[in-house]
C-alpha cells in the first residue's frame, strides 16, 4: 500500500514526504488488523526516512525547546523504533534517537494545553510502543480526558480524535479511566470531516475492539 | 492559590452587592402590580434573585459590617415590595399549584421574615401529591424541594416523618437527583448550555447553595469535579460570564472545592468598576435600566459565587 502509493506519485519527493508524515500509522494495519507488512512497504518507509533523514540532536522538550522538532523528534522515533521492530532486523542505518522526555503535567492546571500536545503525539498510541511519552499518558487519564472532551465540546474533532487514541490506547493497556472512550470515538467519527480525523478514530476502534481486533477484513460501517 | 481566590470573589462579592444595592429600585414591581403577573419572570423573579443573594450574604456572614448592612437593606426593599408577603399570599391563594410563591418566600424566610397566613398556606399546599407532582424539569422539584426545607416546610426524607408532618411523607431526594441529566451522570462531552444551567441547578438545590456540600453523593461529587474544570473552560471561552459564574457556585458547593484563581480573577477583571457583571461577551449598552434588565442576574450570580467562595476558601463551612 505504502510502496504502491510512492510508485503511482506524480511527485516521488512529496510522496515520501507523506509517508514520512504518516509516520508509524502507516503500519496501523499490521499492528491492529493483522496485514501483512510488505517488505516493499517496509522498504518505502525505509527510503522515505533515508531521503528526509531525522534530525541527530534531541531538542529539549517543550516548552523549553521548540515544540515542532521535538514532535517530530518523537514522531519518528515511533516510525523507526516500529520499522526495526516489524522488519526484526537491522534498519540499514535508519535511526532515531529517543527524544527527551515530555515536561510532567496533566493531572495540574494545565491539562488543556498539556492534552493538546499528547495529541500531536498521538501516532505513537500504538501497540508495540513503549517509552516516556506513553509513561505521561498512563500517568494522566483524566487530562487527557478532560482533553477530549473540551475538544469535543468546541468541536475540534481533529484535537479530540488525536487524543481520544490515547485514551483508546490506555483502554486497550488496563488502565482505568474516567469515561469510556467508545461511545467518544463513536461521537467524534459521526461529527467529524476529513480524512486525517477518519484515521484517528478508526485506529481509536481498532484499540478499543483488543486483541479481536486481529482479524483479516477491516470493521466498517457505525 | 487559597488566598488569591479568596481576594478575587471577595472583590467581586462586594461589588457585586453594591451595583445590587444602588440599583435596587430598577427592580421594584410597577405601580399597580398584582398577585396576577402578567409577565412574573421580568418584574417578580428579580425580587427573589436578589433575595437569593442578600440572604446567602447574611447566611455565610463572611462579609464586612457594611455589606451586612447592604444585604439587610436589599432584603428590607425586597420584602416591602412583596407586601410584606401578602402578595405572595395573594399569588398563591390565585394559583395553589405554581411554586415561585415558595420559592421567593425561601430567601425571606431564611433571614427571619414571615407572613403567618402564607405559612399556613403554603404548609397546606407542600404538602400535597398534586404540587409534589406538578409536570416540570426534574431539577425544578430540586428546586422546590429546597425551599420548602429552607422555609421549613420540609417533612425530612422520604419515610421520615419530620416536625411539620402533612399528609404525605418526606422528600425523596435520591429519587429526585437520580431524574436529573446530572444523576445520570451523563457523558460530559455532550453538554450544552441550557442543560448546563439544569446542571448548576442540580448541585445547588441538593447542597442548598453550598450550605450542605455531603448531601451530594459521592459519584455526583466525583463526576463534577472531573469534568467542571473543562465546562469552565469552554464557556470562559466563548465569554459566557454569567454561566461561568454559576459553575464557580457549583464548584463551592463541593466537599473540596477546586478554586481556580485565575478564573477568578479573570471574572473579576471582567467585572464592571460599578459591579455590574457583563451577563456575556457582548459589549454592555443601553441605559441604566436596560442594563439592569440584561444584567441583573450576572450580577446576581457573582454576588452568589464571590459569598460563597469566600466563606469557603476561609473554611467556614
Amino acid at each position: 500500500m505504502v510502496a504502491e502509493h510512492v510508485e503511482r506519485a506524480a511527485d516521488p519527493g512529496a510522496a515520501l514526504a507523506a509517508v514520512r508524515i504518516i509516520g508509524a500509522d502507516a503500519f496501523a494495519p499490521a499492528l491492529l488488523a493483522g496485514a501483512a507488512l510488505h517488505a516493499r512497504d517496509a522498504e518505502a518507509v525505509r527510503v522515505a526516512l533515508t531521503a528526509l533523514p531525522a534530525s541527530d540532536h534531541t531538542p529539549p522538550a517543550p516548552p523549553a525547546g521548540p515544540e515542532a522538532a521535538w514532535l517530530m523528534a518523537w514522531r519518528d522515533w515511533g516510525t523507526v523504533t516500529l520499522l526495526t521492530v516489524l522488519t526484526g532486523r537491522d534498519t540499514d542505518g535508519v535511526t532515531a534517537a529517543r527524544p527527551t522526555a515530555p515536561t510532567a503535567g496533566g493531572d495540574g492546571a494545565d491539562w488543556a494545553s498539556w492534552s493538546v500536545r499528547m495529541g500531536q503525539l498521538c501516532t505513537l498510541a500504538l501497540p508495540g510502543l513503549d517509552g516516556p511519552v506513553h509513561e505521561a499518558a498512563r500517568g494522566a487519564p483524566l487530562g487527557l480526558a478532560r482533553g477530549a472532551t473540551r475538544a469535543t465540546l468546541r468541536r475540534d474533532y481533529p484535537t479530540a480524535a488525536r487524543i481520544v487514541r490515547w485514551l483508546a490506547w490506555l483502554r486497550a493497556e488496563g488502565v482505568a479511566l474516567p469515561l469510556d472512550p467508545a461511545p467518544l470515538v463513536e461521537h467524534i467519527a459521526q461529527m467529524a470531516a476529513g480524512d486525517r480525523t477518519a484515521l484517528d478514530t478508526a485506529i481509536a476502534r481498532r484499540l478499543l475492539a483488543g486483541p479481536s481486533a486481529y482479524e483479516p477484513s477491516d470493521r466498517t460501517g457505525t | 492559590m487559597a488566598i488569591s481566590v479568596t481576594q478575587h470573589a471577595h472583590l467581586l462579592a462586594s461589588r457585586a452587592l453594591g451595583w445590587l444595592h444602588t440599583h435596587r429600585e430598577r427592580g421594584a414591581l410597577p405601580p399597580g402590580c398584582t398577585a396576577e403577573l402578567a409577565e412574573p419572570d421580568t418584574v417578580y423573579k428579580p425580587l427573589g434573585e436578589t433575595g437569593l443573594a442578600a440572604s446567602l450574604v447574611l447566611r455565610e456572614a463572611v462579609a464586612g459590617s457594611t455589606e451586612l448592612r447592604l444585604a439587610r437593606e436589599l432584603l428590607d426593599f425586597g420584602w416591602k415590595q412583596l407586601g410584606g408577603g401578602s402578595m405572595l399570599h395573594e399569588r398563591l391563594l390565585r394559583y395553589p399549584m405554581m411554586s415561585d410563591p415558595l420559592e421567593t418566600y425561601a430567601h425571606y424566610a431564611r433571614c427571619g421574615y414571615r407572613h403567618e397566613p402564607l405559612e399556613l398556606l403554603l404548609r397546606h399546599t407542600t404538602s400535597l401529591h398534586s404540587t409534589r407532582a406538578a409536570e416540570v424539569l426534574p431539577n425544578r422539584r430540586l428546586a422546590v424541594a429546597n425551599a420548602a426545607r429552607i422555609s421549613g416546610f420540609d417533612r425530612g426524607e422520604d419515610g421520615d416523618e419530620g416536625p411539620r408532618t402533612g399528609s404525605t411523607g418526606g422528600t425523596d431526594w435520591a429519587g429526585l437527583t437520580a431524574a436529573t441529566w446530572l444523576g445520570a451522570l451523563p457523558e460530559p462531552w455532550l453538554i450544552d448550555w441550557l442543560t448546563a444551567y439544569s446542571m448548576t441547578h442540580t448541585v445547588f438545590h441538593i447542597t442548598d447553595w453550598g450550605r450542605l456540600p455531603e448531601r451530594l453523593p459521592d459519584d455526583i461529587v466525583r463526576h463534577v469535579g472531573r469534568w467542571l474544570p473543562v465546562w469552565i473552560d469552554i464557556w470562559a471561552e466563548i465569554g459566557e460570564w454569567d454561566l461561568v459564574a454559576e459553575l464557580l457556585i457549583v464548584d463551592n458547593c463541593l466537599p473540596e472545592p477546586l478554586g481556580d484563581a485565575a478564573v477568578w480573577e479573570r471574572l473579576a477583571g471582567i467585572q464592571h468598576e460599578d459591579g455590574l457583571m457583563p451577563r456575556d461577551g457582548h459589549p454592555v449598552t443601553g441605559d441604566d435600566q436596560e442594563r439592569f434588565a440584561a444584567h441583573h442576574h450576572s450580577t446576581v450570580v457573582a454576588a452568589v459565587a464571590g459569598t460563597l467562595a469566600v466563606s469557603r476558601t476561609l473554611g467556614t463551612r
